[in-house]
């Protein structure tokens, strides 16, 4: 199995903003609020990792967790590909 | 609304600011009138208004308010009051029937249909209750909305504070500062709140929390378990057609076996027909009568019957928002470049599924990214963001079984 590389994901990050006509900043720290990243675009984030890795991602075995910044989502779906 | 309620508190989160029904300022409904309001917040005077005189109505929200509906309301002898006070005439004036109120709600079709209910209908929980404090974060004139509404307009010591859906990144500070007692949220919501405020929630002084809208599994109740050990935690089966149906308290996931095929007074009976859920209730809406077949799969396990979600395909429910794929088809293939399009909901983390769709374009292409951001750009024009495809695969040509099917 592939796996999707944290630049790639800030990559597919990036696109799934575009195409809202919105920015990724480059600090990983921003807040998914202010930069208008929402559940629908984390969403469609996922789907877009589970077709490069062409597996399902299983997020029940990420627990739960805070997610509010830019490198919560990349720290999470990087995490989740290896279960 | 009955007396010992008017003092009940509505806090409307957006702009800080707390009244009561009695002091609500009074607004007239040209009923029969659809109330258009930019703001879940907004739609209470109209509410109390009904309350008092019965006037016909119903509530909808501006994003949904779509030139086609506007003028199908407007034949169907509505009057549309818009959110700055503006009011359009009904195209077929008809005398307005005391008491009634509508509901928008998605039709099979996705053409949204109207439900008739009145006050009495929509109040599924009423008499003496424990005071609450209760979070209202649906949309105005939805089912659930006027679930949470009617009981802070039938019975005392039911607090309202009122959050608009585009303002629920903000709830939980709100239901700190507020003190929140109850609330009721699809499995979404609650997914989303636990991944977005887990240092917070446990702050919110939760009692009561409800689960509805969608599917619920056992996952999301064992995790809100973690947080609020001392909560009740209940899920409740409604819709507009049928009411609430099924309110399950124990903490588990699906409801008791032993609930199918049980005659009680002024309970809705249960049955399961092939894997179909099918209910004859006693709060229903207007003109359904018998046993409703719901279109909702059923699973029996363990001494449960659990929902597992729409056995027709066409609705796919985007963290409890329903969109049917027949309305998003429309709209792909009504763009000048698309020769084909099927639609269908993708499971995602977060929100259940994903509207995504497979097209072929009238030039056959299959690499022209700006093609998709164009359909992209065109969907969200026509449709709400839910029901926006996320994702659009092109196709060389139309699969050969599709071109079959009478609905392609």
């Amino acid at each position: 199995m592939s796996s999707v590389s944290r630049e790639q994901l800030r990559a597919l990050m990036g696109e799934v903003l575009a195409t809202g006509g919105k920015a990724l900043p480059d600090d990983d720290g921003a807040l998914l609020a202010d930069i208008g990243f929402r559940s629908l675009d984390f969403s469609e984030l996922a789907l877009r990792v589970e077709d490069e890795i062409d597996a399902e991602l299983n997020f029940e075995a990420a627990g739960l967790r805070q997610i509010t910044t830019i490198a919560d989502v990349l720290d999470l779906l990087t995490e989740i590909q290896d279960q | 609304m009955s007396g010992a309620a008017s003092s009940n508190r509505l806090i409307d989160v957006r702009s800080g600011r707390t009244t009561t029904w009695a002091d609500l300022r009074h607004v007239d409904i040209p009923a029969p009138a659809a109330v258009v309001v930019d703001s879940s917040f907004a739609a209470l005077p109209s509410v109390k208004a009904h309350a008092e005189t019965g006037a016909e109505f119903l509530v909808v929200a501006a994003g949904r308010m779509e030139q086609a509906l506007r003028t199908e309301l407007r034949s169907a002898g509505f009057a549309i009051v818009d959110p700055d006070g503006g009011v359009e005439a009904a195209l077929v004036p008809r005398p307005a029937q005391d008491g009634r109120l509508w509901l928008l709600t998605s039709g099979s079709t996705g053409r949204p249909k109207q439900i008739g209910h009145t006050l009495a209908s929509l109040t599924t929980v009423s008499g003496d209750m424990s005071a609450r404090t209760w979070l209202c974060p649906y949309s105005p004139g939805t089912y659930a909305w006027w679930q949470v509404v009617t009981l802070a307009l039938g019975s005392a010591g039911q607090d309202l504070v009122v959050v608009d859906p585009s303002d629920l990144d903000s709830w939980v500070a709100a239901g700190i500062e507020y003190g929140v007692t109850a609330a009721s949220g699809t499995p979404t919501f609650w997914r989303q709140t636990m991944m977005a405020h887990k240092d917070r929630l446990a702050d919110v002084p939760l009692q009561q929390i409800s689960l509805g809208g969608e599917p619920v599994d056992q996952a999301v109740l064992d995790q809100l378990r973690t947080f609020f050990p001392d909560a009740r935690i209940s899920w409740i089966y409604a819709s507009s057609e049928l009411g609430a149906s099924i309110v399950v308290h124990d903490g588990r996931a699906g409801f008791p076996v032993e609930w199918l095929d049980r005659d009680a007074p002024d309970r809705p009976r249960l049955f399961v027909e092939g894997d179909e859920l099918v209910i004859s209730s006693p709060h229903h809406g207007a003109g359904l009568d018998g046993a409703v077949r719901t279109g909702d799969a059923v699973v029996i396990a363990d001494g449960r019957v659990v929902i597992t979600g729409r056995i027709d395909s066409d609705e796919i429910n985007v963290g409890g928002a329903k969109v049917s794929a027949g309305v998003v088809r429309g709209v792909l293939t009504s763009h000048p470049d698309v020769a084909w399009a099927h639609v269908r909901g993708r499971k995602s983390p977060l929100v259940g599924n994903l509207v995504v769709a497979e097209v072929v374009l009238t030039s056959g292409e299959t690499a022209a990214p700006e093609v998709v951001e164009a359909l992209k750009a065109w969907s969200a024009d026509r449709l709400p963001d839910y029901g926006v495809p996320r994702m659009i695969k092109l196709l060389e040509e139309i699969p050969a079984k599709e071109t079959l099917k009478s609905d392609v």
